[in-house]
């Protein structure tokens, strides 16, 4: 039952790379990378935080640092930069949820002028999915770019047709 | 040994690619990378200062050290990470075969009339990424579908106003609004209809920038990183205007 949950997780989370990236026109020969490292990335979310107990922002740290180092290995075949593999990649895990749920108590903090209970419960709201939305695309950036310092000559020839 | 003519020339042609790169969503320090790595191959020596919407650049030569020095208006060209990639493997080509300048208009006209992915291909995987997002955040069928239909309509919406060239802080609005509003239908039917309306504006969501707003920051060039994270917000803002509008409407019944 655990497999068949991280295998569709997976699954989604590829095909909803492949989508957004295709709005961002990505070379042809980068789809399948992506996919890959979206799958894994996401995958590697969905298990730190379900199984692991793992809160959002470091499971998210996690899984954009496997991104990172798989785009670092797969850019090298198909001559990409890092950034054209795991952009798209990371797309999935940006958290439109919270965002949304900022929006929704933003709106009810405004409709309940007069209730100052119900005032309280959605500024707590909005405090709390800001943070989780910040953290994450902090983290989300800062875990994919992170392989770029450890390996900076390897990174920063990725596109080199010629063998060194 | 380069004539002031032909360092001239060189910056032209260094200005027209550092243009191509930030205007099509490259994060900064790539682009001065590049622009540097290709000035090495003609013997120059590239500094270039960037904003979002001008660049300063001055070329000096290696020998003679004179100094052409001009500023450009950056362009907005829509984010393609095709041209992210080819032109930055132009530059290891210049760096590794050292093309001249007209070889190198040559290859670099090539890369950018290539031809872009169809935009009904595009709409469909959109649509397909969407859906499954949905069901990322645990939307069950009806959902999954209420959504990807929302999210064609929305994407096609937007896409015939980027054709006509409209603002595009109206673009976010209209398209959020379209694409909500569509998706508030789950709420006559039993299912997950308050996931349906969240999931159905995420493709909006200018990740992108975002994202190289962040990396930029990082990496230190930390002012046309507030930029980008500036513009991504606005527009995030946009959506949630367009997403207000239509939570507003049916407020009541999503209680």
């Amino acid at each position: 039952m655990i497999a068949i949950d991280i295998l569709t997780d997976a699954f989604f989370a590829a095909i909803a790379a492949i989508g957004f990236g295709a709005i961002s026109d990505p070379p042809l020969r980068a789809f399948p990378s992506i996919a890959l490292l979206s799958a894994i990335g996401h995958s590697l979310r969905f298990c730190l935080m379900t199984y692991l107990g793992v809160d959002i922002a470091t499971a998210s740290l996690c899984a954009s640092f496997a991104i990172g180092m798989g785009s670092l290995v797969l850019g090298k075949h198909i001559y990409c930069p890092m950034t054209v593999l795991y952009i798209p990649a990371l797309l999935p895990m940006i958290p439109g949820m919270y965002a949304y749920k900022i929006v929704f108590s933003l709106i009810m903090f405004m409709q309940n002028m007069k209730v100052p209970e119900l005032q309280q419960k959605y500024l707590i709201d909005v405090f709390t999915n800001s943070i989780v939305t910040c953290s994450v695309i902090f983290m989300l950036a800062v875990g994919a770019t992170f392989p770029l310092f450890l390996f900076i000559k390897r990174a920063f020839s990725l596109t080199r047709h010629k063998k060194i | 040994m380069n004539s002031p003519n032909q360092l001239k020339d060189i910056t032209r042609f260094l200005l027209e690619y550092a243009n191509r790169l930030m205007g099509s969503g490259v994060h900064t320090s790539r682009v001065i990378r590049n622009t540097r790595r290709i000035g090495k191959s003609l013997d120059v020596d590239v500094k270039m200062s960037l904003f979002q919407k001008t660049m300063v650049m001055s070329v000096c030569d290696n020998e003679s050290q004179e100094v052409y020095n001009e500023v450009t208006i950056i362009p907005a060209f829509p984010i393609s990470f095709e041209l992210n990639s080819e032109l930055s493997a132009l530059s290891w080509d210049a760096c590794d075969n050292h093309l001249s300048l007209d070889a190198l208009w040559e290859k670099y006209k090539y890369i950018i009339s290539r031809p872009k992915m169809d935009p009904l291909c595009v709409l469909f995987l959109v649509g397909f990424a969407n859906a499954s997002f949905c069901a990322l955040f645990g939307g069950d069928w009806t959902a999954r579908i209420i959504v990807f239909s929302a999210t064609l309509i929305g994407f096609y919406t937007k896409q015939a106003m980027q054709k006509r060239k409209i603002n595009h802080y109206i673009i976010f609005v209209v398209s959020a609004f379209i694409a909500s509003l569509t998706a508030s239908s789950a709420l006559t039917l039993n299912t997950t209809a308050e996931i349906a309306i969240a999931t159905s504006v995420l493709y909006l969501v200018p990740g992108v920038p975002l994202l190289n707003g962040v990396i930029d920051i990082v990496e230190g060039h930390v002012l046309t990183g507030c930029t980008r994270l500036i513009q991504a917000l606005l527009l995030v803002l946009c959506i949630s205007v367009g997403l207000a509008c239509t939570l507003m409407l049916i407020s009541n019944s999503l209680l």
